[in-house]
């Protein structure tokens, strides 16, 4: 028999700080955490970001059938004052908007929903401005570009058509400006 | 091609995606369909580069030491 005792894995008979380096408690995230997981990842990611914009283009494919838009009557012009507004729907029922007629005798309109959160906008004939009062979006009354606040499109426009004192829509343009 | 090159292609593809989807979106939302397929075709083939760049990076990354 001899007095030397089992040593454990990677042990060295020795007390020296400098042999015994075997004691890594982070030896498991070593192997997981390193330099060559983390290229794996970042092509893992570029890819994965590179396909996330394929299911947009199926969808534009499935859905490429241009817009139809039927001529709606919206209001009558003696309906709708100068400095006043009256809402509606177009070109479907899920998409709301708003005829404004404003105090220097022009029409205009648009898509209602604000591009930031959907909460509905509205004329403000104080300062001739769109306001969505949600998260406090500006945008400008001629144009309907973002002009402050959260939103970053333009609202869509909605062309308009006034004939024997009826104002219709007529079509829609989602960029513009 | 060194290795520091591929890790350098790599990143600038994951840069090109990002904002290819970025764009991608923007596009959808805006109803330009025709727009949507050209950052489509960017974020596809920007992703294959990854992919073809990383396969180069292996070879030399297990085959070096």
């Amino acid at each position: 028999m001899t007095d030397k005792k089992k040593l454990g894995l990677n042990k060295k008979d020795s007390n020296d700080d400098m042999i015994n380096l075997v004691d890594n408690l982070n030896r498991d995230d070593d192997m997981k955490f390193n330099r060559r997981a983390f290229l794996k990842t970042a092509v893992g990611t570029s890819i994965a970001l590179g396909l996330a914009t394929v299911p947009f283009s199926v969808r534009a494919m499935l859905g490429m059938a241009e817009e139809e838009f039927e001529r709606t009557e919206i209001a009558k012009t003696a309906d709708v004052p100068k400095g006043s507004s009256v809402t509606f729907k177009y070109p479907t029922d899920n998409d709301p908007a708003l005829l404004i007629h404003t105090k220097n005798g022009d029409w205009l309109a648009y898509n209602s929903a604000c591009p930031h959160l959907m909460c509905p906008v509205f004329y403000e004939p104080e300062k001739e401005e769109l306001v969505c009062p949600c998260h406090k979006g500006y945008f400008d009354l001629h144009s309907g570009q973002p002009m402050a606040g959260p939103p970053q499109r333009e609202l869509p426009l909605i062309e308009i058509d006034i004939s024997n004192g009826v104002v219709y829509a007529i079509g829609r343009k989602v960029r513009h400006g | 091609m060194g290795k520091k090159i591929c890790w350098g292609i790599i990143f600038i593809t994951i840069a090109i995606n990002v904002v290819m989807l970025q764009w991608t979106i923007e596009a959808y939302l805006g109803l330009e369909y025709e727009k949507i397929y050209g950052y489509t075709i960017v974020g596809v083939v920007s992703a294959i580069i990854a992919f073809i760049t990383f396969l180069k990076w292996r070879k030399l990354e297990y085959t070096s030491e």
